[in-house]
């Protein structure tokens, strides 16, 4: 800004900088909101506002109703067409957008005044919407404080201190509100939303779906967000049996797997598992993800503890809820990472994991059928081992971005491409099983995980979203077996971003953030940690966690050390303040009213209307001793002067010690 | 309509029943008031209802959609209205008020009263709306914050003191107190409006103003008789004819212009005159209020002795001044003035 300007900014008279000032707050509110905006709705605020600033600038009148009304309408006839309705989440923050920049160029009386602020506040809360993450927490502080500071501006009635002095009283009553808002914030009885439906709110997130096409898995491997945190109350079993499930597919079409349909009619089997060694206890943090299946570490116990939902788990060993997850949740289970599943089934049951889709992949059946042919052992671990060693042994690879195949995905994909990501594998894996007659399935979840040094927990990204095998082996069960492995071994003992060839323009910066021990690993693990916590205390204070809290709360303030020290705390502030205010008094009338006090209590209290000199004579006229007379007399006299005839600092500093000396001879 | 009237007398009623039983209880307090936070009342004021409102919309959008951080600047807001709250009281609170100066007025004039606002903590205090009491004055700041400011707005910087000057209508003569003096700020955030009262507890020595009779309009002319000087020759103001005006009641028969009375038929319109002497040899002139005659009555008796002292102020003759059994002067001055001014206001009529 020149200098000229803010000069000018600085003299413009009282109306128009609390008016700028107001248009700054407002401008605050609303540019986060351009990031999910229509463009054309951004540019429309941003004009209003601009419009408002500089008929304000330059003292013209405001529009009347006769232009605002059609421009009104047309934005409202804009957003209906940009949404196509004009209810719901988005739609309703755009109106609101509108409504507040309109409001503004619409603001005649004091009173519509506190509508624009209170509106602003009501958009600053629809921001929550879209991020709740720290930085928005701290701009949200920042534009509550100067939205504090316009309508406080607008109270002043005579003097106007600057901006700055403004700006700090409403950080200071911000700052006077901060531990009676925690306060609440902990103790406000939580209810579960939501109040009424959401429709369609909840759409547009990412996770694993009940299907895996070519490049289902890869698009999502490719984002960063975070599909889950676990923090695992015991030890952490090591990276590559980080296998958390979620979805079992079985059904092939030649292109896409999907779940196999339950029988209808079919009572359901009794599911042997034999569950051993030491258990896993983990508690997950699920982002909402808008579906309804879980990942729980292999093999999830049968009981999944998620408050607020109903779960229920599959014949395959999946786990899901009654109702889409829609908000951050949390669950805790107990898992085995050593187990047999359905280990004595009989075969016929077992018929649905053989299914091919007739006429597919010609040229992988016969591959299947000449493995079968040269293998010395005819057992499904053989076979397997026999798959798994052609992937190690010829020329695949493991890349996000794999040609697209043809009709037959399965055949392009062994005998043309032989480059895929774990979802190529997997299935063309259990297509093979299958073909030389091993019952095999799809399980995909997530692989792994990053561990935080600070705080213990293991973040699961998108970009861990895994696809493997499971192949039934007579006397054995089900058994995972992870295709994957056998081409990009890093891929299941460190993550995701080593296991991949470094990227094309090679980036510095990204190797340097996946090497853990570099500053900037370092500095991304502290900022996790704080976000980690930001989420599960702040973002996601439900009422369970509440519960806990207050329980662990009280439990620490009934100790009596806790007791103690909130005493001695206490006590150290009244001292405090009780200092504060004896600095703040004069010495001098601290002086004289310990010297009227005195006398009071013989029964001579100074008049109101009775100066020292007035005072001194009534005294002289009571019974004391001659020291004492002459005592109160010089007190009053000395007093008199120094109160009277202010003299300079050094005499008044010997003269109020001679003071405190007298006082004590004083009756 | 009718049970609202009847709502708002009662309301009325229990308020100043209140009001005057809390003043009872100033009494005996010294010079001025500090303002404790017992004696300062709070209530929120329309805006700031309208932000429960909203803040009850917050909540219920932060529970719907299950925002953490709703919940958290729907706390932080509702915590800010209460600090606002806190601050609004701790405007007024400790704040001293003192009566300033008060000039006399003659009645049917503005009495104007100075109240002292002091300031001795350290912290500057804005927008302090000062006023009397009297429902009218109020009415249109009832909502301070939303309607223009109400006519005594006020800041008191740290340590400082600012005076406010209220008019009162004094219509008659004797100790006017001032009426109840109400003091309110909403500020910071003008969500919450605190008020206080103040009612002197010594009417004659603090925020009271001694009224004058009002001095009559037009006035006969200062008496001419019976002030004979001690050495016995003339009256005073009669040694020069200076003209002649209409009668005025109380005027001496032998001061009537009867020459031009007779030039003018009274039926015709003609009107008695009285002839009007000037200047005066004579060195003092005696105002006896029992001079007057008693027909008039007692306030436009009043009236016209004060007319003539300040006429006799005017023309810087020396005045003395008889009332009942006091008696004041012969002397000139504005202690003199001040001191008959007063004698007069004060007059309790005939013991």
């Amino acid at each position: 800004m020149k200098p000229a300007v803010f000069d000018r900014l600085q003299q413009l008279p009282r109306e128009k900088s609390d008016t700028l000032l107001l248009l700054v707050a407002a401008l605050m509110v609303l540019v986060p909101h351009f990031g999910h905006l229509p463009l054309w709705n951004s540019l429309a605020v941003c004009a209003i506002l601009l419009w408002r600033a500089v008929l304000t600038w330059r003292g013209r009148r405001m529009p009347s109703i006769r232009v605002l009304l059609p421009v009104s309408v047309a934005s409202m006839a804009g957003v209906y067409a940009s949404y196509g309705t004009v209810v719901g989440r988005d739609p309703g923050v755009a109106m609101l957008a509108l409504l507040l920049a309109f409001k503004l160029l619409e603001m005649r009386a004091r009173r519509d005044l506190f509508v624009v602020v209170f509106l602003a506040l009501f958009v600053l809360l629809t921001n929550f919407f879209y991020s709740q993450s720290m930085p928005t927490a701290l701009f949200m502080v920042a534009t509550l404080i100067v939205l504090l500071t316009a309508l406080q501006t607008f109270q002043y009635t005579g003097v106007v201190p600057p901006l700055g002095q403004r700006l700090k009283l409403s950080a200071r009553l911000f700052a006077l509100a901060a531990p009676l808002a925690v306060l609440i914030f902990i103790v406000f009885p939580r209810i579960q939303g939501p109040l009424w439906g959401m429709p369609g709110d909840a759409a547009g997130r990412t996770g694993l779906s009940d299907s895996m096409a070519p490049g289902t898995l890869s698009s999502l491997a490719q984002s960063e967000e975070v599909a889950f945190r676990v923090r695992f109350t015991g030890s952490q079993p090591p990276q590559h049996q980080l296998y958390w499930r979620s979805i079992v597919l079985g059904a092939y079409d030649g292109s896409t797997w999907t779940r196999v349909p339950r029988l209808r009619g079919v009572q359901r089997p009794d599911i042997a598992i034999a569950l051993r060694g030491a258990p896993v206890r983990q508690e997950i943090t699920m982002e909402p993800s808008g579906q309804r299946w879980l990942a729980v570490l292999e093999l999830g116990g049968p009981q999944v503890a998620m408050p607020g939902y109903g779960v229920r788990d599959s014949d395959e060993m999946e786990y899901f809820t009654t109702t889409p997850v829609n908000r951050r949740a949390r669950y805790s289970v107990t898992s085995y990472t050593d187990y047999a599943l359905q280990a004595n089934a009989q075969p016929p049951s077992l018929v649905r994991w053989l299914e091919l889709p007739a006429g597919f992949n010609p040229r992988t059946l016969a591959l299947a059928r000449q493995l079968r042919q040269d293998s010395p052992q005819q057992d499904g671990a053989g076979l397997s081992r026999q798959v798994l060693d052609k992937f190690r042994r010829e020329a695949f690879s493991y890349t996000l971005q794999p040609p697209l195949g043809g009709r037959d995905l399965v055949d392009d994909f062994l005998f043309t491409s032989r480059a895929g990501f774990c979802e190529h594998y997997a299935g063309a894996y259990v297509v093979l099983m299958r073909a030389m007659g091993v019952p095999a399935r799809v399980v995909t979840g997530y692989q792994g995980g990053e561990r935080n040094p600070v705080d213990g927990y293991l973040t699961v990204r998108q970009s861990d979203a895994h696809a493997w095998a499971e192949i039934w082996l007579p006397g054995r069960g089900w058994l995972r077996v992870d295709p994957t492995a056998a081409v990009a071994p890093e891929r299941v003992t460190r993550n995701l971003a080593r296991a991949l060839p470094a990227p094309v323009g090679f980036n510095p910066l990204f190797a340097l953030q996946n090497d853990p021990d570099s500053w900037l690993a370092a500095f991304r693990f502290r900022y996790a940690a704080l976000n980690n916590a930001w989420n599960q205390y702040v973002l996601d204070y439900n009422p369970e966690r509440q519960r806990s809290f207050l329980a662990e709360l009280g439990g620490l303030l009934l100790t009596w050390r806790t007791a103690l020290a909130a005493l001695l705390v206490a006590g150290l502030l009244a001292l405090w303040q009780w200092r504060r205010q004896r600095r703040a008094a004069d010495p001098l009338e601290v002086l004289y009213d310990a010297f009227c006090r005195r006398q009071a209590r013989h029964g001579d209290p100074r008049q109101p209307d009775e100066g020292p000199a007035a005072y001194a004579a009534r005294l002289r006229t009571r019974p004391a001793s001659a020291e004492q007379h002459a005592a109160a007399d010089r007190f009053l006299l000395l007093y008199g002067t120094l109160k009277y005839a202010a003299p300079d600092t050094e005499s008044r500093t010997a003269s109020l010690a001679t003071l405190k000396t007298l006082l004590p001879l004083c009756r | 309509m009718a049970a609202r009237a009847q709502l708002q007398a009662w309301y009325r009623h229990r308020r100043e029943r209140w009001l005057v039983r809390r003043d009872r209880g100033d009494s005996g307090a010294a010079t001025g008031i500090t303002l404790t936070p017992r004696r300062v009342y709070i209530l929120p004021t329309r805006p700031g209802l309208g932000f429960a409102v909203l803040l009850l919309l917050m909540l219920i959008g932060a529970l719907n959609y299950n925002l953490g951080l709703g919940f958290a600047l729907t706390f932080f807001t509702g915590a800010c209205a209460v600090a606002d709250m806190f601050l609004t009281t701790r405007n007024l609170v400790a704040l001293k008020l003192t009566a300033g100066r008060a000039a006399p007025v003659f009645a049917g004039e503005q009495a104007q009263f100075e109240v002292q606002l002091h300031n001795p903590t350290r912290r500057d205090r804005f927008a302090i709306v000062i006023g009397f009491d009297d429902d009218a004055s109020w009415k249109s700041a009832a909502s301070a914050a939303v309607s223009p400011p109400p006519p005594h707005p006020t800041d008191v910087a740290a340590g400082a003191t600012s005076a406010v000057v209220l008019s009162a209508p004094a219509p008659a003569r004797g100790w006017l107190a001032a009426p109840r003096i109400r003091l309110a700020t909403s500020f910071p955030l003008g969500l919450f409006r605190a008020w206080s009262y103040w009612k002197p507890a010594r009417p004659k020595l603090e925020l009271a103003i001694l009224v004058y009779p009002a001095p009559e309009t037009p006035a006969p002319p200062l008496p001419s008789h019976g002030a004979a000087s001690e050495d016995g020759h003339g009256a005073v103001g009669l040694d020069n004819f200076a003209g002649i005006r209409p009668y005025q009641q109380g005027d001496p028969m032998r001061h009537l212009a009867w020459r031009q009375i007779a030039r003018h038929d009274p039926a015709l319109g003609g009107q008695l005159v009285t002839k009007q002497f000037d200047g005066g040899a004579v060195a003092e002139l005696a105002l006896d209020f029992a001079e007057l005659p008693a027909h008039l009555g007692l306030e436009l008796r009043l009236s016209r002795m004060t007319q003539w002292v300040l006429q006799a102020e005017l023309r810087a003759l020396p005045y003395s001044l008889r009332l009942g059994a006091a008696s004041y002067g012969p002397a000139l001055g504005d202690a003199h003035r001040a001191a008959c001014l007063s004698a007069l206001a004060l007059y309790e009529g005939p013991a």
